[in-house]
């Protein structure tokens, strides 16, 4: 589940003392499992889920292990997850668009509750 | 299948340096990256670099890429981004996807520029959502703008693990403590220190035993190891953090060169699996060259020389050098390479404990156990002297590679010298005017101006200051000691901003005159 709305602004670094304000995209909604969020256009989903409070991406197959982000650069695959209903997305590089449909992952479909 | 002079593989510093030199020669060349931009890891290093004029010193490592894309983008190179190179066949034949269509090339020559990737290391809850990789903290904050987490334990104190921790809390996180299986600080001490002194503890001869959490990193467990690194019973220490950053160093990306052919070595100083090549990038394989960390784990400037290096190798390969001219160009290069190659941190005396500098002056042992140098041992150095009046103090104990202070002071205050690694010397007899160019040009943030004496019972110290909120002049809070520990009250009297410290702020702040050697940083 998303975290509540106040934690999520914190997780975006409004300014930085050396990067001054970071250019972003147009804001956009996408769902995930259902629930509307926020992000910005172009940015990975990863990162919309992560300022979201998102932490837990997919749920591995035999053992039932929760994976989230762990390189951010699409090489590892702990972070995929069920996208517009491809499974296996890797979401640490793929841009988020608008009204994008994001799952949790559960082996290597979509979880259960998460329609 | 379409053909080109060069191929190059990977878009980072090592592979847009090559691309410059050889689209220079006048050859067709063509970059693959798998990424969705160009430049590799430079964007995310926000940090000025060490290295001397030549090597682009002081420079923030974002800057420095900007600049390679400008140089690539004016000599025309082509770079083809979120196109995976996937093999590379005899006959110089390479396959590469895009998006999702596999196409062949053929180059005349190759250039490997691959890069390296993260390693792990496994400890009870080490899948957990909340274990990251330090590369992953720092794509996160540097380039899509997101805090990793809020509280943070770094495992790894080399360069890596050091600069991520600073760059951590620059971006607003906290950083619990810094944590390494090794007996002493793998990396830079002046990195080690900046961190130290926001008060960050430093636990060295310890390692996780535990991420703890359901689903995701709720805390954790370290515990002391022995000589053996087996866990001491009864040295188990808690934190509460929703992060754990892996900061345990590098891993050539070569399968590229092994399929290809060419022949592998497992060199351990190099960080594994890499081609054996000559000084040139040349492998085994005839047109098939390396360059940056494919080749041998380093940093960013050394890959960029030898990208250039390997460029210019390739143009005299095909014929678009005679020899002659090109062993010019490469000797050029390779004094520079040699120049970043030098001091107690250089490929050689990788994993070399050594206990005195160059100068014979005893390493600090508080440096390499805590992260920052004993109020009882900075004295020894030639960088910290008493005079009267504004001064500067460099803090800077270690031979490293790193020159660009003795240019920054335009009153010949600091001297280094001709060897790029010696430490440097607060040169008697000059007058410092307290411009804080060298507080501002030093990588490490190891420079200080002391005056010792601004009013009865009071001394002034002039810090580099990177953090947000920025206080004023005015602002009352403690300084801090070395360690990161409060020392002492302090007010800030003085806060100086401008283009040439390039985001560095000079922080002076007014406290006890017994503090003038002891406070280094300022909370408020």
């Amino acid at each position: 589940m998303a975290a509540e709305w106040g934690m999520i602004m914190e997780m975006r670094i409004e300014e930085h003392p050396i990067l001054g304000v970071q250019e972003k995209g147009k804001e956009v909604i996408f769902f995930f499992n259902g629930q509307e969020i926020k992000g910005y256009e172009g940015e990975p989903i990863a990162a919309a889920l992560k300022a979201a409070g998102v932490m837990v991406h997919r749920y591995t197959k035999k053992e039932h292990r929760p994976r989230g982000i762990f390189c951010a650069i699409g090489r590892c695959t702990d972070c995929v997850m069920v996208v517009d209903g491809i499974p296996n997305v890797r979401t640490c590089v793929t841009p988020l668009k608008k009204g994008m449909r994001v799952q949790t992952q559960d082996g290597v479909e979509a979880m259960k509750q998460a329609e | 299948m379409k053909r080109y002079d060069l191929i190059i593989v990977g878009a980072g510093p090592s592979g847009l340096s090559a691309a410059v030199e050889a689209a220079k020669r006048g050859m067709r060349v063509i970059v693959f990256d798998e990424n969705d931009k160009p430049g590799g890891q430079l964007f995310k290093q926000i940090h000025k670099f060490f290295g001397s004029k030549e090597h682009r010193a002081k420079i923030r490592g974002f800057r420095i890429g900007e600049d390679l894309l400008k140089e690539a983008a004016e000599f025309g190179v082509k770079v083809v981004l979120n196109a995976t190179v996937i093999g590379i066949y005899p006959q110089k034949e390479v396959t590469v996807r895009i998006e999702g269509v596999v196409e062949h090339y053929k180059g005349d020559a190759i250039i490997a520029a691959s890069g390296a990737s993260e390693n792990m290391v496994t400890f009870d809850g080490w899948t957990l959502p909340g274990v990251i990789g330090a590369g992953a903290a720092q794509t996160m904050m540097n380039i899509h703008g997101v805090k990793p987490g809020r509280k943070i334990l770094m495992l790894g104190s080399g360069n890596v693990g050091l600069v991520v921790s600073f760059q951590l809390m620059q971006c607003g996180c906290e950083v619990a403590a810094l944590v390494d299986a090794a007996p002493r600080v793998g990396g830079y001490g002046v990195h080690a220190a900046k961190v130290a002194r926001t008060g960050v503890p430093f636990y060295l001869s310890h390692t996780i035993v535990k991420a703890e959490g359901e689903d995701h990193v709720t805390g954790v467990t370290i515990a002391e190891v022995d000589d053996k690194f087996q866990f001491i019973p009864g040295t188990e220490k808690h934190f509460e953090v929703d992060t754990i950053c892996l900061a345990v160093g590098l891993s050539p990306m070569s399968q590229l060169l092994k399929m290809a052919g060419c022949e592998m070595e497992d060199n351990p100083r190099r960080g594994g699996q890499v081609p054996v090549c000559d000084e040139k990038g040349r492998t085994s394989v005839a047109g098939i060259f390396a360059a940056g960390d494919v080749s041998g784990i380093e940093e960013a400037s050394s890959a960029m020389i030898e990208g250039r290096i390997a460029g210019i190798a390739a143009a005299e390969y095909l014929g678009y050098m005679d020899s002659g001219e090109s062993e010019q160009a490469i000797k050029e290069q390779e004094e520079a390479l040699e120049g970043l190659r030098q001091g107690m941190f250089a490929p050689q005396n990788r994993g070399k404990h050594i206990e005195t500098t160059d100068e014979g002056i005893q390493i600090s042992e508080s440096l390499l156990k805590k992260g920052y140098i004993g109020d009882d041992e900075i004295e020894r150095y030639p960088g910290v002297r008493h005079t009267v009046g504004i001064h500067p103090v460099m803090e800077c104990t270690q031979n490293i590679p790193c020159n660009p202070c003795q240019d920054a002071c335009p009153k010949g205050c600091i001297s280094i010298g001709q060897n790029i690694t010696s430490l440097p010397i607060a040169v008697e007899g000059t007058e410092c005017v307290g411009c804080g160019m060298c507080v501002a040009s030093c990588s490490g943030q190891a420079i200080f101006l002391v005056d010792e004496q601004i009013e009865e019972g009071y001394a002034s110290v002039t810090m580099p200051y990177e953090f947000l909120p920025l206080p004023e002049t005015g602002t009352k809070g403690k300084g801090l000691g070395r360690d990161g520990s409060p020392v002492c009250d302090a007010e800030v009297i003085k806060v100086q901003t401008a283009k040439a410290f390039d985001q560095t702020h000079l922080l002076t702040i007014k406290v006890p005159e017994d503090m003038a050697m002891k406070a280094r940083f300022f909370t408020f």
